[in-house]
């Protein structure tokens, strides 16, 4: 019996929560709610609105590069006066230029891909892939959720300081990012987003603290570690990295605070030409070291957790058990454990000692060989396996193919030699966002896809799926492959005008190209938003478990409750047992019943009597 | 239609190279290129054929298979072997552009600091030799100012040929130039496009970079690394001259410095800057 004397989008028909639950108030249901789903929306409703932030920055950087000095069309006149060169006329400013480039970065990865990756993902799966009621610590759950939008708004705040937004890269190398030219004690609109990403961070360590609580002390009965999917374990891996890495920020967000707000001199030396009364005595290449230690272990924070992902959508609909599941989880704690030792990889020019840089070449250049184990791994699952072409396939595998891209052009700038002329230029901006864009939103849409219908109980259009990958696949290729060539080309990021050099002249037609195909790239995520809101209306029942898969957040109703499950959960076997021989059905549930043995990387049904028997000789 | 596969034909695309180290660097891109078209077509390929083979039909079903260890441990020694190797492959080049010891002996020396938003360059003038200034003397760098940025000391006799040039300097063709960059206010990246050189300037801390031309001509420098808003402008030219061409130059420069101080005698004014542009600026 089950309580379902209200039914509202959230607690839905199948409602199953416990007879002494009493009725909550509407905003701790939907608003500061403790219930990870809840919050794993909220993260998806959030970093969803600050995708469209992030790619109308982007819009308009495309504009100005591909039109230099043309005014930006249709809303050029309404922009406000601080952007434009003057008043109505619609072209922007270099330094607003500087500050569109800082803040896509920014809200791209800080608001939408970490908050997506490992907000949204981490909530949903990891409670229901192991089979618990909820988070271990769901208060401290909730306000990792309820620093994001303050901080959010706290990095839009720039717009109103004397300086504009932040504009000093997402990056933010002082001295330029710790010199405002601003009295002391006065807040710029880098101070706002040293404050912004402060937040972040602390949300992401909470976060994580409770992923790894979880995991460690709330899976099912009978679930051990190598039996949790492959997303549980690359949130949880993902987590650890959060909880060694995010500290390491903190600490140098906080140093670049003083320098920016307080004005000491951690990251600035002495005889500073243009500010004479800073004390000096510090180190900007410091600050480079303290960064990119968090933040290249942050690149993998953005992936980790869409390898997760992508591996348990590519096992589901190859209707296959994932090719070497042990070797996938070595692979994601090497790439994690590699990811802390190599972040010297972005300052081979930056005037780190040179022999340093050898060796940052040789850790980095092995990251390579868990990337190639994974990629292999995925072709291994697909290799005679009964493949359904869904949206969230689709995304997998556009996920596998443009990390297959991205990767391989990280292996150029692994190299310190082939790093000299491709630094800093639009060939690094490629990479970035084959990886970032190919391979994160990509994964995140194929989580979207395939767990929509267990977060809101209704399947998504998959003809508009379908067409909405289509689109975003194509505009994607032809926004940032050409990219590439921009950059052999020597084409520097983050300039405002590629005209005013003679060696970059010829360029002005790619650059036209990829606007183009930026914009088209832009709309076609439209497509997505209307599939969500049409489908959380008019969408078709999903049942318990549309996608016959195996993994326990199936188990739970259509459209779960607080405290997920209506059956008491044990697990019997692992995440993977598709196609099992002896069984009717080509999928076999984590937690249903029944024996098995095992011969040659085999797995057989077997009745009780011949398991007891061991006659098949099962180890 | 060629067009398109120009595209791909990315070897084509980088500008000219007019460094004597530049062909071997452009090459080693070429060998990571050409592996990964060849890993590129190899792991497309295998995907685009199991996912037609082994697409859902009636009747198939998925093989269950958990994996083989055997082939696991092939898949990732075969890449640790081919990445470590080209690794080390590649060193060799980096650390004859970098390595400090590797920095051959200097025909010209010059050096350079990077401002928002320009560059200027300093020569040590007839005497071949620079006077104390903040590079010489890490204690005359309280003298840098925006007037004086390299911080000369201007009572130091060695220093008085000196000159400074504003976004743009000369050098000579087939002659090892050792520049010492630095920078008087934020990052800036001293990239040298045709010259396949890049290294980031850092207020306070001197670096040394060196490259050989083996072509005249004009060609340009530019800031890669963000400066702030007019970080696209910080443009600057620098011409190749044949040997004599290049003597010739500094011998007029050295003469219009000795000038310039003749009719300045007395004062203390710090080095002359001799020649300005301001090519960012068309």
């Amino acid at each position: 019996m089950s309580e379902t004397s209200v039914v509202t989008p959230d607690s839905g028909t199948m409602d199953v929560g416990h007879h002494d639950h009493h009725e909550l108030p509407w905003y701790r249901k939907y608003l500061f709610s403790t219930d990870h789903k809840v919050i794993a929306k909220q993260f998806m409703i959030a970093a969803l609105f600050f995708m469209f932030v992030g790619g109308a920055f982007a819009l308009f950087i495309r504009w100005q590069l591909a039109y230099p000095g043309k005014p930006i069309p249709v809303i050029g006149s309404i922009l406000p006066a601080s952007w434009v060169t003057e008043p109505m006329s619609g072209v922007i400013t270099p330094e607003f230029f500087t500050q569109l480039l800082t803040m896509h970065g920014s809200v791209m990865i800080f608001l939408v891909i970490i908050p997506l990756a490992a907000g949204m993902f981490g909530n949903f799966c990891i409670p229901l892939m192991i089979g618990t009621d909820d988070m271990a610590l769901p208060r401290l759950n909730m306000w990792s959720f309820w620093l994001v939008p303050p901080a959010g708004l706290i990095m839009m705040a720039g717009f109103y300081t004397e300086t504009g937004y932040a504009a000093a890269g997402w990056t933010s190398y002082p001295p330029l990012s710790a010199l405002t030219g601003l009295p002391v004690f006065t807040i710029s609109g880098q101070t706002l987003w040293l404050i912004a990403l402060f937040m972040i961070g602390f949300s992401s360590i909470m976060g994580a603290v409770n992923y790894v609580t979880t995991i460690m002390n709330k899976r099912a009965k009978g679930m051990k570690l190598f039996d949790m999917p492959l997303t549980v374990w690359a949130l949880f891996i993902t987590a650890i990295i959060i909880t060694l890495g995010t500290p390491v920020l903190a600490a140098a967000l906080t140093m670049l605070f003083m320098d920016n707000f307080l004005h000491t001199s951690f990251f600035l030396p002495d005889s500073l030409v243009t500010s004479s009364h800073y004390a000096g005595g510090g180190q900007p290449v410091l600050w480079q070291h303290i960064f990119w230690f968090y933040s290249h272990p942050a690149v993998y924070i953005m992936i980790l957790p869409l390898m997760g992902v992508v591996s348990d959508v590519l096992a589901t609909f190859s209707r296959k058990p994932i090719y070497g599941y042990k070797a996938m989880v070595f692979a994601l704690s090497g790439i994690a454990f590699l990811g802390f030792i190599v972040w010297g990889h972005h300052m081979f020019q930056s005037g780190m000692n040179p022999l340093l840089g050898t060796t940052f070449v040789l850790s980095t250049i092995v990251i390579a060989v868990p990337s190639s184990i994974k990629v292999f791994n995925w072709l291994g699952t697909l290799w005679r396996g009964d493949i359904r072409f869904t949206s969230a396939m689709l995304s997998g595998l556009a996920f596998v193919s443009m990390f297959i891209i991205g990767g391989l052009s990280g292996v150029f700038m692994a190299s310190a030699a082939v790093d000299i002329f491709i630094h800093d230029t639009y060939f690094i901006v490629a990479h970035i966002h084959y990886v970032l864009f190919g391979g994160s939103l990509f994964g995140i849409f194929a989580g979207i896809y395939y767990w929509f219908p267990k977060m809101y109980g209704r399947m998504l259009n998959e003809t508009w799926g379908r067409r909405h990958l289509f689109w975003t696949f194509i505009a994607f290729n032809c926004t940032f492959f050409p990219m590439h060539v921009l950059g052999l080309a020597g084409h520097m990021r983050r300039i405002y005008d590629p005209n005013v050099y003679d060696f970059l002249k010829g360029l002005s037609g790619l650059n036209e190209f990829i606007t183009i195909s930026a914009i088209v790239l832009g709309f076609a995520q439209l497509i997505l938003v209307a599939n969500i809101f049409h489908s959380l209306i008019w969408g078709k029942k999903a049942g318990r478990n549309p996608w016959n898969a195996n993994t326990l957040e199936w188990a739970a109703p259509e459209h779960p409750g607080h405290g997920n499950f209506d059956t008491d959960i044990t697990v019997y076997r692992g995440p993977y047992e598709f196609c099992v021989e002896g069984r009717e059905l080509d999928y076999w549930p984590q937690w249903e019943p029944g024996e098995s043995i095992s011969v040659h990387h085999h797995t057989i049904a077997v009745s009780k009597e011949e398991s007891e028997n061991k006659v098949f000789g099962a180890h | 239609m060629g067009d398109i596969f120009k595209v791909f034909n990315m070897m084509a695309w980088f500008p000219e190279n007019v460094s004597t180290f530049g062909a071997e660097l452009d090459n080693l891109f070429g060998v990571i290129y050409y592996l990964s078209v060849v890993i590129f077509f190899l792991t497309f390929g295998i995907m685009g054929y199991f996912l037609i083979k082994y697409r859902h039909k009636e009747g198939r079903k998925g093989y269950n298979y958990h994996g083989n260890n055997i082939v696991e441990l092939t898949w990732t020694i075969l890449p640790t072997i081919l990445f470590a190797g080209l690794g080390l492959y590649t060193d060799s080049a980096w650390a004859e552009t970098k390595y400090s010891h590797k920095v051959p002996v200097a025909d010209v020396e010059i050096l350079v600091l990077g401002k928002q938003f320009g560059w200027y360059a300093m020569y040590p003038g007839a005497d071949g030799k620079f006077g104390r200034n903040a590079y010489t003397d890490r204690s005359a760098r309280h003298l840098m100012s925006t007037t004086n940025p390299f911080g000369i000391d201007s009572t130091d006799e060695a220093g008085m040929d000196d000159f400074v040039t504003e976004n743009q300097f000369k050098i000579p063709v087939n002659s090892n130039v050792v520049v010492r960059g630095s920078s008087i206010d934020v990052l800036h990246s001293f990239f040298l496009p045709h010259m396949r050189v890049k290294q980031d300037v850092i207020p306070g801390l001197w670096m040394k970079i060196w490259f050989n031309a083996f072509k005249t001509g004009n060609y340009e420098l530019a800031c890669a690394e963000l400066c702030g808003g007019g970080h696209y402008s910080m443009r600057a030219e620098y011409e190749i001259l044949s040997k004599s061409g290049y003597d010739k130059w500094l011998d007029q420069k050295n003469s219009d410095v000795k000038q310039l101080r003749m009719m300045s005698a007395g004062t203390t004014e710090p080095a002359p800057i001799v020649e300005e542009s301001h090519p960012a600026s068309h």
